[in-house]
């Protein structure tokens, strides 16, 4: 993609998506990736894409991780009572983890930092009932966003939870992207939830936005087993909703 | 930018797919700025970047949100559109998206001349490049009247 924009100086670097500068809480590391990047400042003549040859240390990101957690203790019940009691088991990782980094990245979806509860509910509710056009009604929550997008940004939020309850446990290993996706697909009612408005927003059929929203709801390769995308993928350039 | 065969299969797929489809932009006027250690940087996210109190991007954004300079990271929220891109990173260090705290430890030891009082985000995940040229010309106009002379620009 860098060749065709023809940036004038530009450093590839071998990191996964998500880590630009390659490392977590490693300044120097961090520092001599940018290093290089200036560095072009004083060699290239013409546009450049240099290759950064540093592979980033592992850091614990592991392909084998496994959660320690056992989520399956509830497996009866309605969607929105499972969800929550993950919910519930998740809780005190995540609020750990707030608690150590004093910020949190929940509430994109414009719900408050400590709504995960009511957006549970709303995420159930949507894949319970399927319906993806009309917003998810709770109180005292200004949705940023509309139907069918804001259901991939209440999922996002939810994600950002789990990812915080996760960061919070002991052990020197993390799940990398692939690990993590395959826990939520696999063993999470987060992820039965995911695929079920999916589901949804796949029957909403004269939505071209719906169909593109499920593209933007499920990592590539973990919708039915392949790409959640509609076979022809056009971004609308601000189109609302 | 990730190696395709560290993706999944379909991932890689997509990502292919698009870069083939991608129109090629011309390369710009070039440009020698002052030496580092007298510049002032500043930074160009595309990773759907804002402050809590700004409007999220949306599909199809093709605008950009201010970030100042001393933005503190429990202010800033990613509302990026893919699901492709791990966030956990940003979550665990903004640095590493964002890497603020990198340019300031830089200006201090002299390295670089200076830190822009403000820096830009965008959100990528745009099959044509050349659709941000208006507002990559208003950043580039607002930029130089803030004195700077590098745009470090850090794609998701």
């Amino acid at each position: 993609m860098s060749e065709a924009v023809v940036p004038p100086r530009a450093l590839w670097v071998p990191f996964p998506l998500g880590r630009p500068l390659g490392v977590v809480d490693d300044s120097e590391f961090q520092k001599s990736v940018m290093r290089t990047a200036f560095g072009l400042l004083d060699t290239a003549t013409e546009p450049t894409i240099e290759d950064y040859e540093i592979q980033a240390p592992g850091e614990g990101l592991s392909e084998n991780w496994s959660c320690p957690l056992n989520l399956s203790t509830q497996s009866s019940g309605s969607l929105t009572d499972r969800l929550l009691a993950e919910v519930a088991l998740l809780r005190p990782w995540a609020i750990e983890t707030r608690r150590q980094r004093g910020r949190t990245l929940f509430g994109a979806s414009g719900a408050g930092e400590d709504q995960v509860d009511e957006l549970a509910r709303a995420f159930a509710s949507i894949a319970e009932t399927g319906e993806v056009t009309s917003a998810p009604v709770v109180v005292d929550v200004a949705w940023a966003f509309d139907m069918p997008l804001l259901a991939r940004h209440i999922a996002d939020d939810l994600r950002c939870f789990y990812h915080e309850a996760l960061a919070a446990q002991p052990g020197d290993t993390a799940p990398n992207h692939d690990a993590l996706n395959r826990w939520i697909f696999g063993e999470t009612v987060l992820g039965e939830a995911l695929l079920l408005v999916a589901d949804g927003l796949t029957k909403a059929s004269d939505s071209p936005m719906a169909q593109l929203v499920r593209g933007l709801l499920i990592p590539e390769g973990h919708y039915r087993g392949g790409s959640a995308f509609p076979e022809e993928t056009n971004f609308p350039i601000n189109p609302g909703t | 930018m990730v190696r395709l065969s560290d993706l999944h299969p379909v991932e890689a797929e997509h990502l292919s797919m698009r870069a083939l489809a991608m129109p090629a932009v011309g390369p710009g006027e070039w440009i020698t700025p002052r030496p580092l250690d007298q510049a002032t940087v500043a930074i160009v996210s595309t990773a759907g970047l804002h402050r809590r109190i700004d409007p999220p991007f949306t599909v199809g954004s093709l605008d950009y949100r201010l970030i100042p300079g001393d933005t503190e990271f429990d202010d800033l929220v990613l509302s990026h559109i893919s699901a492709n891109f791990d966030r956990s990173a940003f979550g665990e260090d903004p640095n590493i998206v964002f890497p603020i705290d990198r340019l300031r430890e830089f200006a201090s030891s002299g390295e670089v001349g200076g830190v822009a009082r403000w820096h830009y985000s965008f959100m990528g995940a745009m099959p044509d490049p050349s659709q941000f040229e208006k507002a990559g010309e208003e950043i580039g106009r607002l930029m130089a009247q803030d004195g700077v002379d590098i745009a470090f620009l850090v794609p998701i």
